[in-house]
């Protein structure tokens, strides 16, 4: 009997590695940006907004309003969306958070769809249906990278509220 | 104490599907569960099967599903199984394999992934004039290893072989491991590309289910990521 077990053609190493690697690092990047995004100083008022009853003034922390009207005005009127972007429209702060958000979306990406893959290859045994759902997964991974790096960078650029 | 069999019979020659058949054995705390089989066998009805031969842990013929979980049937003493008179034991063939006659499984495909990871010794150079030596921390790294009696127990426990029953499973990968991580061993160049394949090792998950389905105690899940480790460093 013929067997099936030959050598495989592609090795599948590196992506359980990364796999790995990525695990690894998410648990910080997550981390980092929940504090960073929801419960940091200055942008704090972002959940509290959340939590405000429909139709009152959302609530925001001195820091964040005071750093949105030295940047926009003493009438600059002060939204959650305009603390991130104000975040981003720094020019030295946005290397930093640009770099860790693209940092945050390619782990991301290869993790979920590296699992993702794994679930569809248990339960897909022809091999024609295997690749076909492999290469279509792996493409919409490219394509939420594309829109993702895009959002990123474009994020904050010449901002004004 | 009186127990109740409960036997999943299938005679491919007459049934159309498996079902559940059961049977009142007198049994002691202290016999196995292999004994309660044999008095069904010898007593009760003699058309019953199954595969049993050293009776003592050595040959790993009677992996089967009891009460829910793959064991030996003669590993398994009837007080660590009942709780007391009149309890039931349930016997079934071992999943994820086609069954040949009651508790009996083909276990063709499980040989055959066996001996795709090539599991015997391959070495380089003239054969030494005496034996290949190994020294007894050499041996430690495998000694684990080489205490699997090819029951079957881990690979039919495992849900990844469950899902593809041609995935090659804890059985044989760990045997690949015995040879690869044998110091006397240079065949990992042939071995590692069988192994690392959507057939092999990352078809693992660590679940854990093997660790727990062996009779023999073999810790096969951290053997496997050994061998996943040497994979990344092979590619
Ligand atoms: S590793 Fe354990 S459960 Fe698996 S075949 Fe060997 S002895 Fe049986
Ligand atoms: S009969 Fe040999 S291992 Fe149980």
């Amino acid at each position: 009997m013929a067997s099936q077990y030959g050598k495989s053609r592609r090795s599948n190493a590196g992506n359980w590695f990364l796999h790995r690697i990525t695990g690894t690092f998410l648990v910080f990047l997550l981390i980092t940006h929940f504090w960073v995004q929801h419960y940091d100083d200055t942008t704090r008022s972002v959940v509290e907004q959340v939590v405000t009853e429909k139709g009152e003034r959302p609530e925001y922390s001195e820091a964040a309003q005071k750093a949105v009207r030295a940047k926009f005005g003493a009438d600059a009127e002060v939204t959650s969306y305009d603390v991130l972007m104000l975040r981003l429209a720094d020019p030295v702060y946005a290397v930093l958070w640009k770099g860790f958000n693209i940092l945050f979306l390619i782990a991301a990406l290869h993790h979920g769809f590296y699992g993702l893959n794994n679930i569809l290859t248990d339960y897909i045994r022809n091999p024609l249906n295997r690749k076909i759902a492999t290469s279509l997964s792996w493409t919409a991974a490219l394509v939420l990278l594309v829109i993702g790096v895009y959002s990123v960078i474009v994020a904050g650029w010449g901002y004004a509220p | 104490m009186e127990l109740t069999a409960k036997i999943k019979r299938y005679n491919p020659e007459k049934d159309d599907a498996p079902h559940w058949e059961t049977y009142e054995v007198p049994a002691e705390p202290d016999d196995s569960a292999l004994s309660l089989l044999l008095y069904v066998k010898w007593h009760l009805d003699g058309t019953l099967t199954f595969r049993k031969s050293c009776a003592h842990g050595i040959c790993g013929s009677d992996a089967m599903k009891i009460n829910g979980e793959n064991k030996l049937a003669c590993s398994e003493l009837v007080q660590d199984l009942v709780s007391g008179d009149g309890d039931t034991i349930k016997f079934a063939p071992l999943p994820a394999a086609p069954v040949i006659k009651d508790l009996v499984i083909d276990q063709s495909r499980f040989f055959e992934k066996y001996r795709a990871v090539k599991p015997w010794l391959m070495t380089e150079g003239p054969a030494p004039e005496r034996e290949r030596e190994q020294s007894p921390e050499e041996f430690d790294i495998i000694e684990d290893a080489t205490k699997c009696i090819m029951c079957g127990a881990c690979t039919h426990a495992c849900p990844s072989t469950w899902s593809d029953p041609d995935y090659l499973g804890p059985a044989a990968m760990l045997k690949a491991y015995r040879y690869t991580f044998d110091t006397r061993d240079d065949g990992a160049e042939e071995r590692l590309p069988v192994l690392d394949s959507d057939k092999g090792l990352w078809k693992c998950y660590t679940i854990f289910n093997c660790n727990q389905a062996c009779p023999k105690d073999i810790d096969i899940t951290r053997w496997l990521s050994a061998l996943k480790r040497r994979s990344v460093t092979a590619a």
